[in-house]
């Protein structure tokens, strides 16, 4: 048996050494049936056969890569397997589809507290986090403190599921919804991205956020760190849509402009706040020139000093 | 008395044990009767009682012809009428199946004659026109010809010395001549003679043959004493009892027995039509046209016989896929079950729809779950070796692109089960993912069906 496993995680990383996207994707459902499997032998100290189902869902340059039957048959590895096991196999569950399985929310949330936040944790972590949000049945089952974990700020891979499942409407009002500016930012750094445009009720969300939530006074560094994202982003859209494809197979023509549109929107949309959270900033003080200028006049410059805003 | 004796040794029990050791014996005596062509034998011991009455009466008559004549002929007459009796039963027997009248000679005829007559014409029209050719070409009739013209008339005193002098001198080298044409026409006629006479000679070659074989395998399998050989004797002697009992209890122990065994091999492929018999005998398709019921009582049988037929069908589809027994049985099966039958009332329901997926080749496959699938741990242990094997020759079948989804499935359910399933079954659903992503499985550990056994056992 143990010779079998071993010739088959051989098997997945010769295919995925070979860089053959196509012979991946053909054998999608195949490499999804381990799963459970790999998740048990993970268990028993052999990670081996998971590590290469991984790097097979990566290297298959899709974010379909998961196969719908999967999800019938990981309630017990998954309440059984390791937290690092079911951190990194959690993405490639297709949670669309267990709308009932609030335990297995549970479970994960549980363990993404007990494992040690490396690059690829933290990635599995927010794709998950993205797939469970999008999911209104789901979506109490998750607590407050894993959405801290989108302030770990990771580097995303362009073909990446959890970014699309995350820029839809449910999820964006989740993350308002926690009221903590910082976790809003750093929601948007992750899901504005050049490989994938906003769902529309995502980016009305979006816009609206921008105008109620970075409107405020000392919100400048925040709306600076967007506007600066967002000319990145616009920087890589203009390089043109090649360029894109050869990273991310997945955006055609019709996605990318409809990209364009929305980040240069979202960035005209910040400048204005920008504008006018500047303006009302501004407003203040020249208020306070003036009433020292008529304290010196009356000669009570103390009780005007008083009122003025720290 | 000879072929008495012999069939009271068949019929005798002459051995103690269980039901299962006596069935194995009385199969080996019924497999040693038609390995040894009993019937033809003792069919042939009368034959031998008529051709000593034949010689007893022609001596006889070649005896008394020289006492006294017309006590010879009344005997010759006897032994006449009994030859043209005897010859005309041969002859009706031969002509006529259901003649009532059979004798070995006119099964022999009956057997033989398409042959013997493609060859006699044959035959007769070659040596006809060999013999005309040669006769006609023929150098000692030339001589005697020539010869006869030259003396003519040779029978005159002066002409008949020299004449037969040149007859002496000259017919021999002719005749040597026309003794070797004779002999190269003679290969020739062989060479060119229509291949029914070798299928002739072949058909009574052919169990002299088998009959040598037979005696060379019976001892090589002595030498080797191996469970297959009792497994095969198993599956012949299952397959009888399933045939000529109707009695629903023998069924079932039959069953049982038959359900133990996993892997199956060199079974004689009714077998797979006897376990669908009694299924079908087990259930009936509801009004609604739709919904199988099982009937009150057969629960068991058909729970059991369900499982044999899927274990048959599967191995039938390995060993032989274009079986004319696995196109009868898919025939019937459409004919008895409606195409939405729902077998849900049955305990081995997945199992059930599985054989029916590998039967039928339904699009049903599409759509069949395995997930609520919690069967005993034999009948795993069944099912994940026979879909291994199945996706092993359906992937050779279809060069190496993909296994059927379902088998895929089975694997991936039984994978996550827990407590894991046993390690035959884990090592069978690795298999099957093995062979889909084209992994070389030939030098693999996997187990074997005697480890499979103990596992089960």
């Amino acid at each position: 048996m143990d010779q079998v496993s071993s010739q088959i995680t051989q098997k997945l990383n010769t295919i995925v050494g070979a860089e053959d996207r196509h012979s991946i994707r053909s054998k999608r459902k195949t490499i999804n049936a381990l799963l459970p499997y790999a998740v048990w032998r993970e268990r028993d100290g052999q990670p081996e056969m998971l590590d290469a189902f991984l790097c097979a869902a990566r290297a298959s340059g899709t974010s379909e890569f998961g196969w719908s039957r999967v999800r019938q048959h990981v309630g017990a590895p998954l309440s059984k397997a390791t937290p690092r096991a079911v951190v990194l196999a959690s993405p490639h569950i297709q949670w669309e589809f267990l709308a009932d399985r609030g335990d297995l929310v549970r479970r994960w949330a549980a363990a993404t507290s007990a494992v040690p936040d490396t690059e690829e944790v933290v990635q599995s972590v927010l794709d998950t986090l993205f797939q469970v949000a999008s999911q209104d049945a789901l979506l109490p089952h998750i607590p407050a403190n894993v959405w801290s974990w989108l302030a770990k700020k990771p580097s995303l891979p362009p073909v990446y599921w959890g970014r699309d499942a995350g820029a839809h409407l449910h999820v964006a009002k989740a993350v308002r919804g926690l009221g903590n500016i910082k976790i809003i930012k750093s929601y948007f750094l992750l899901v504005w991205s050049e490989w994938d445009y906003l769902a529309s009720g995502g980016f009305d969300e979006s816009r609206a956020s921008i105008r109620e939530d970075f409107g405020g006074v000392g919100d400048g560094c925040h709306r600076a760190e967007l506007i600066q994202h967002l000319d990145r982003v616009l920087a890589q859209l203009d390089r043109g849509l090649e360029y894109l494809q050869q990273h991310n197979p997945n955006p055609g023509e019709r996605n990318f402009r409809m990209m364009k549109d929305q980040y240069r929107e979202l960035k005209e949309i910040l400048l204005e706040t920008n504008i006018g959270a500047v303006a009302r900033e501004s407003y203040p003080t020249m208020m306070r020139i003036r009433m020292l200028t008529q304290a010196d006049m009356l000669g009570s410059r103390v009780t005007f000093m008083c009122a003025l805003p720290p | 008395m000879l072929g008495k004796q012999w069939l009271n040794r068949y019929a005798s029990t002459d051995m103690r044990g269980t039901a299962i050791e006596r069935s194995q014996n009385r199969q080996r005596k019924l497999d040693g009767i038609v390995a040894w062509y009993f019937d033809h034998m003792v069919g042939s011991l009368p034959l031998m009682l008529q051709a000593a009455l034949l010689l007893l009466g022609c001596a006889l008559s070649r005896y008394l012809w020289e006492i006294d004549t017309t006590v010879a002929c009344v005997v010759l007459g006897f032994t006449s009428s009994g030859i043209i009796f005897y010859v005309f039963i041969v002859a009706a027997g031969a002509a006529s199946e259901s003649c009532p009248y059979q004798t070995p000679g006119s099964n022999a005829l009956r057997y033989l004659r398409p042959e013997v007559q493609r060859m006699l014409r044959s035959a007769a029209t070659i040596i006809a026109s060999t013999f005309r050719d040669t006769f006609r070409k023929s150098k000692t009739v030339r001589t005697i010809e020539m010869n006869v013209r030259c003396y003519y008339p040779w029978w005159s005193g002066d002409k008949i010395k020299p004449f037969l002098n040149d007859m002496i001198l000259e017919v021999p080298g002719a005749l040597a001549a026309d003794a070797y044409h004779l002999w190269a026409t003679m290969v020739r006629l062989l060479a060119s003679f229509p291949p029914g006479v070798y299928r002739l000679s072949s058909t009574i070659v052919t169990p002299l043959v088998s009959v040598v074989r037979w005696v060379h395998n019976w001892s090589h399998g002595l030498e080797q004493g191996s469970v297959q050989q009792a497994t095969t004797l198993d599956l012949r002697c299952i397959s009888w009892m399933l045939q000529t009992s109707l009695d629903k209890a023998v069924h079932l122990s039959t069953f049982n027995h038959l359900a133990t065994m996993i892997t199956i091999t060199e079974f004689d492929p009714t077998l797979a039509t006897s376990c669908f018999n009694a299924f079908v005998s087990c259930v009936t398709v509801g009004f609604s046209n739709r919904e199988v019921v099982i009937m009150q009582g057969l629960e068991q049988l058909a729970t059991v016989s369900a499982l044999c037929f899927f274990n048959t069908i599967s191995h039938l589809l390995v060993m032989d896929p274009a079986s004319s027994v696995l196109e009868d049985v898919r025939q019937r099966y459409l004919r008895v079950f409606p195409a939405q039958a729902d077998f849900h009332c049955h305990q081995s329901y997945h199992t059930v729809n599985a054989a029916r997926c590998l039967l039928v080749r339904w699009r049903e496959r599409q759509f069949f779950s395995w997930s609520d699938y919690k069967p005993s741990t034999h009948e795993q242990t069944m099912v994940a070796h026979n879909l291994a094997t199945v996706a092993r020759a359906e992937f050779q079948r279809t060069q190496r692109v993909k296994i059927p989804r379902l088998i895929l499935r089975f694997a991936l359910h039984s994978l996550s089960l827990y407590p894991p399933p046993l390690a035959s079954i884990v090592a069978d659903c690795l298999s099957i993912i093995a062979i889909d992503l084209g992994c070389d499985m030939s030098d693999t550990g996997t187990t074997t069906s005697d480890e499979r056994y103990v596992h089960v056992l």
